[in-house]
Parts: structure tokens; sequence; C-alpha cells
């Protein structure tokens, strides 16, 4: 009986459903974490009579075929980059950023990554890096000297050093887009890698060309809303039952046709 | 006196395959731009079943075909700038290595060369039936209502959506898309709005699914006590006549 197995695939589809619902839970304080999605598609049919297929030798023909799906695979599990809620940290070397964009990181592999985690922090040479101690890139170092640091919106970052009047400038941020930001690569830690979906990297200065502007002393929160997320939650576990119960009643069918006395 | 059997058997065939059906409408209860399905049966009039002493009005069920609830499902937003939802009648052309395709599953994606194309890597067509392709640098894609895409200022194309004279002649062939069987060309649908950020939701009805299951299983149950009890008949008379007193 194809309802079994049927069933069975819309079970492991909201199993799937459940463990990205989770991660989202899990992450509802991650900085500059972005909630994900499960999508499905349907499965593969099986034509028992195809539509428009002669039916007579008078040419009529069947007006609707018969066809009976298999059930349901996840087609992608994908990323929705709305902006999180700025939280205000107070910290110099905390950054929001305000819009489209992504901070770049250099990995120890020497890849290049991009997040939006702005919980930055200095290294023992005085080099910006993430909470992971990877550097940011353009690389940015602040002289030990220095007593304050200002960064601007459009990421020009700037010291005071003792003795000096006027502040210097010691580097500035970039900001890089992509056209499918949704279709990057999460490797964990909050950092992603450009990926054949997500299109080329556009770097540009902050608040240029439609890329965000930077915020000093706020992170961005995370976008998962614990509302929906547990409407969520409810709608998959619910939906588990309903294709458990296919299987219930598929199996009472089989066992009322085995009980048939001969 | 075995047509209650043999009738009931086509019942109990026809009975199985709709649950196959509704353990796949409940499946795809959470499937973007899935569209319900249910049997239809009517009695099978060609070939009435027959007894030795005459036909009598007694015909047996078979599975005709199936309908498509093709009405609209449920909008949510994504806020994905490659989700699209059409808000009307009316499908995405989507090109296959096995021909076109339509869906109204509007979950798509850029590729690397900048086409856009489904989850699967398929070239999403425009009005005019080519392929999209987006210059990433040009900055944010923006899909109006009517399809047109502009970035920025520049307008760079327009999505194709299409509709058919006759729904009921296509097919679903998996991945949420379906397959045209007739010759009948594809027509613009022009009342049909775009709305970008968004997907739209299975139009199962849960609660209807499990009625419709709660309804087969009992169905098969009835015809299978049914069947039980002809038998008993015809096992008793066996035994009545066959006693030599």
């Amino acid at each position: 009986m194809q309802a079994l197995r049927t069933a069975a695939t819309g079970m492991a589809a909201q199993q799937l459903n459940v463990e990205v619902i989770s991660n989202n839970i899990a992450n509802m304080n991650t900085v500059g974490f972005k909630r994900q999605r499960a999508e499905f598609q349907d499965l593969l049919y099986q034509t028992l009579e195809r539509a428009g297929s002669q039916s007579s030798d008078q040419g009529t023909v069947v007006p609707t075929g018969l066809q009976v799906g298999a059930g349901v695979k996840a087609g992608s599990i994908y990323r929705i980059v709305e902006q999180g809620a700025p939280t205000q940290t107070g910290n110099d070397l905390d950054l929001l950023i305000q819009g489209r964009g992504y901070l770049r990181v250099l990995l120890p592999t020497s890849e290049i990554a991009y997040t939006r985690a702005g919980n930055l922090s200095l290294n023992d040479q005085g080099q910006l890096v993430t909470a992971e101690g990877y550097e940011i890139q353009p690389g940015i170092v602040i002289p030990p000297e220095a007593t304050d640091i200002s960064i601007s919106k459009s990421g020009q970052v700037q010291i005071k050093q003792a003795g000096a009047t006027a502040p210097s400038i010691v580097g500035n941020l970039e900001l890089a887009t992509f056209v499918n930001e949704a279709g990057l690569e999460a490797i964990g830690d909050n950092l992603y890698l450009e990926s054949g979906s997500s299109g080329a990297p556009n770097l540009s200065v902050p608040g240029v060309d439609g890329t965000g502007v930077l915020l000093q002393g706020y992170t961005e929160a995370s976008n998962v809303d614990a509302v929906s997320e547990v409407t969520a939650l409810i709608i998959a576990q619910r939906a588990y039952e309903m294709n458990s119960k296919v299987i219930t009643a598929a199996d009472q069918m089989l066992s009322t046709a085995n009980q048939v006395k001969s | 006196m075995d047509n209650a059997l043999y009738v009931g058997l086509s019942r109990q065939m026809t009975l199985q395959r709709q649950l196959d059906i509704v353990a796949n409408n409940i499946a795809n209860a959470d499937t973007s731009g899935f569209k319900t399905e249910k049997p239809i049966f009517r009695t099978e009039p060609k070939s009435p079943a027959r007894t030795a002493d005459g036909p009598k009005p007694i015909k047996f069920v078979i599975d005709a075909g199936l309908t498509r609830d093709f009405s609209q499902g449920a909008l949510r937003t994504t806020n994905s700038a490659f989700d699209l939802a059409i808000d009307g009648a009316g499908f995405f052309q989507i090109q296959t290595p096995g021909g076109e395709r339509y869906t109204r599953d509007g979950h798509f994606r850029l590729d690397e060369t900048g086409r856009i194309v489904t989850q699967a890597g398929q070239a999403v067509l425009d009005a005019g039936g080519a392929e999209v392709i987006i210059d990433p640098k040009k900055g944010a894609l923006e899909i109006a209502r009517d399809g047109s895409m502009s970035q920025g200022i520049e307008q760079v194309g327009r999505l194709g959506v299409v509709n058919f004279d006759s729904l009921s002649d296509l097919e679903k062939s998996g991945d949420n898309q379906f397959r045209n069987t007739s010759n009948q060309q594809p027509q613009p649908a022009p009342g049909s709005l775009l709305r970008q950020g968004m997907l739209e939701g299975s139009n199962v009805n849960p609660v209807l699914q499990v009625t419709d299951m709660i309804q087969v299983t009992r169905a098969y149950e009835s015809l299978a006590r049914m069947m039980e009890s002809t038998q008993e008949l015809s096992r008793r008379t066996v035994e009545r006549l066959g006693r030599v007193d």
C-alpha cells in the first residue's frame, strides 16, 4: 500500500522541519543569527491514466488523468535575511550593520568568510578580530597607546592617542553585499562563505550603493521570533501526527483485509 | 451470488487508491504551491455485473480520474528577494531538460551565471520565453506586481506568468511542477499579481483530509463485513443444499 510509504515521507519531512525550527530556537540569542526555514517539494507521481490519452477509437480522450503521488521531500533549507533588532552594548568594538552587507573575515585557512556578528575584539597584536580571533578584512591595527576608538557610519576607524589633539585614522571598514544573500553557505560560528547561488561579493564603503551603515556600540540580535517559531513548531508537530494517522489508517485497512474469513 | 463479492472488491480497490491520494495530500500539507487532489469515482456502465438469470442493475465502481483544486493557497511572507508568489491564476514557466514545466512554487535563486533558477537549477523563463539573466553588480532586484523586474532605476526584463484554458490537461511531474499533456498553448495571465518576498503555501485543508481518511477506513471495514456476510451466506447455502436427509 502506497499510503504507508507516502505518510512515512511526510513524517520524515516534518521531522526535518522540527530540526530546523529547533536550531532557530536554540539560536534565539545568537548575535547576527538569521532564522532558517525548510521548503518542501512533492515527490514523483505514478501516472495510472494519462490526461488526454485516447479512450476509444472514436477519438474521445480521457479528460482528467489519474496520478498518485509518492509523498514529499525536502526541497531546500534557506535563510531569511531580515534585519535583527539592535542591542545596545556600549562596547566600542561592537558593530551593528544597519541594512545590507557583511563584514569580511580572514579564516585561518586563508579563505574569506562573511559575518554580520559585529561583536569584535582586539587580539594581542592590536588587530581587529572576531570573537573567534579571526582577522577582519581589510586589517585594522589599533596601537596600544590609543585611548579612544570611534567607528563612523561609513566605516572609518579613528583613534585618539595620548598627547595628540586631533584623532587619527587607522583604516576603513568595508562591507560586502550579495545579490542573493540567502544563498550564502553557513559554516557555523556566525560565518558564511560565498557560494554559487549567492553570487560574487560586491565590496563597497558602508552607506554607498545601497549597502548598510555601521553603528558603533550595538550588536544585531538574532531575527528569530519566538512566537512564530513556536507556532511553526505546533504546526509541524500536528502535521507529523496527521501523517502518523495515515499510517494507522492504512494499517487498519490492511488488517481488515487480513481478517476476511476465507 | 459472487457479484456482491466482486462489486465490494472493486470498491475496496478504489478506497485503497483514495487513501494513497489522501496520504499524498497530507504529506504535502506544507509544500509550497501544492494543489489538493481528489479522485473521481464512477460506475462502470459498459460491463455490468451479470447473473445467470439475466442482466441486473449491478455495476462496478472504478477510479475514473482525478480533480485538482487549483484554488489559491495561503501566502506567507519570507522576505527573500527571490521568493515569488502568484496572487491569482497562472504558473511560472520553467525550462527543464524534459521540456517546459509549470509551477506555482516561486522559491527561486540565482545561479553562478546570474540566471534566475529553481532550487534544482532549472531556468525560470520571462514573458517572452527566454531565460532571465541578472547582473548582480547593478543592485538589488525588485519585481513589481506585473512581473517587471528592475535593478535600481533600470528595467531588466519581465517575468512571465502563464495560464491554460483547460487545467485538467496538466499533469504533475513532481518537484512542485506541472507538465502540459495537450496541444493547448500557455496563454499570458494578465490578471495575476506577483508578490515578491512571499511564497504560496499548500492549499491542502488538513481537517477535510483527515475526515476523508476516516471515511475511507470505515467504508473499507463495512465492505469487508459485507463481503464476509456474503461468504457466510454462500457457505450456509452449500451446507444446507448439500445435506442429504
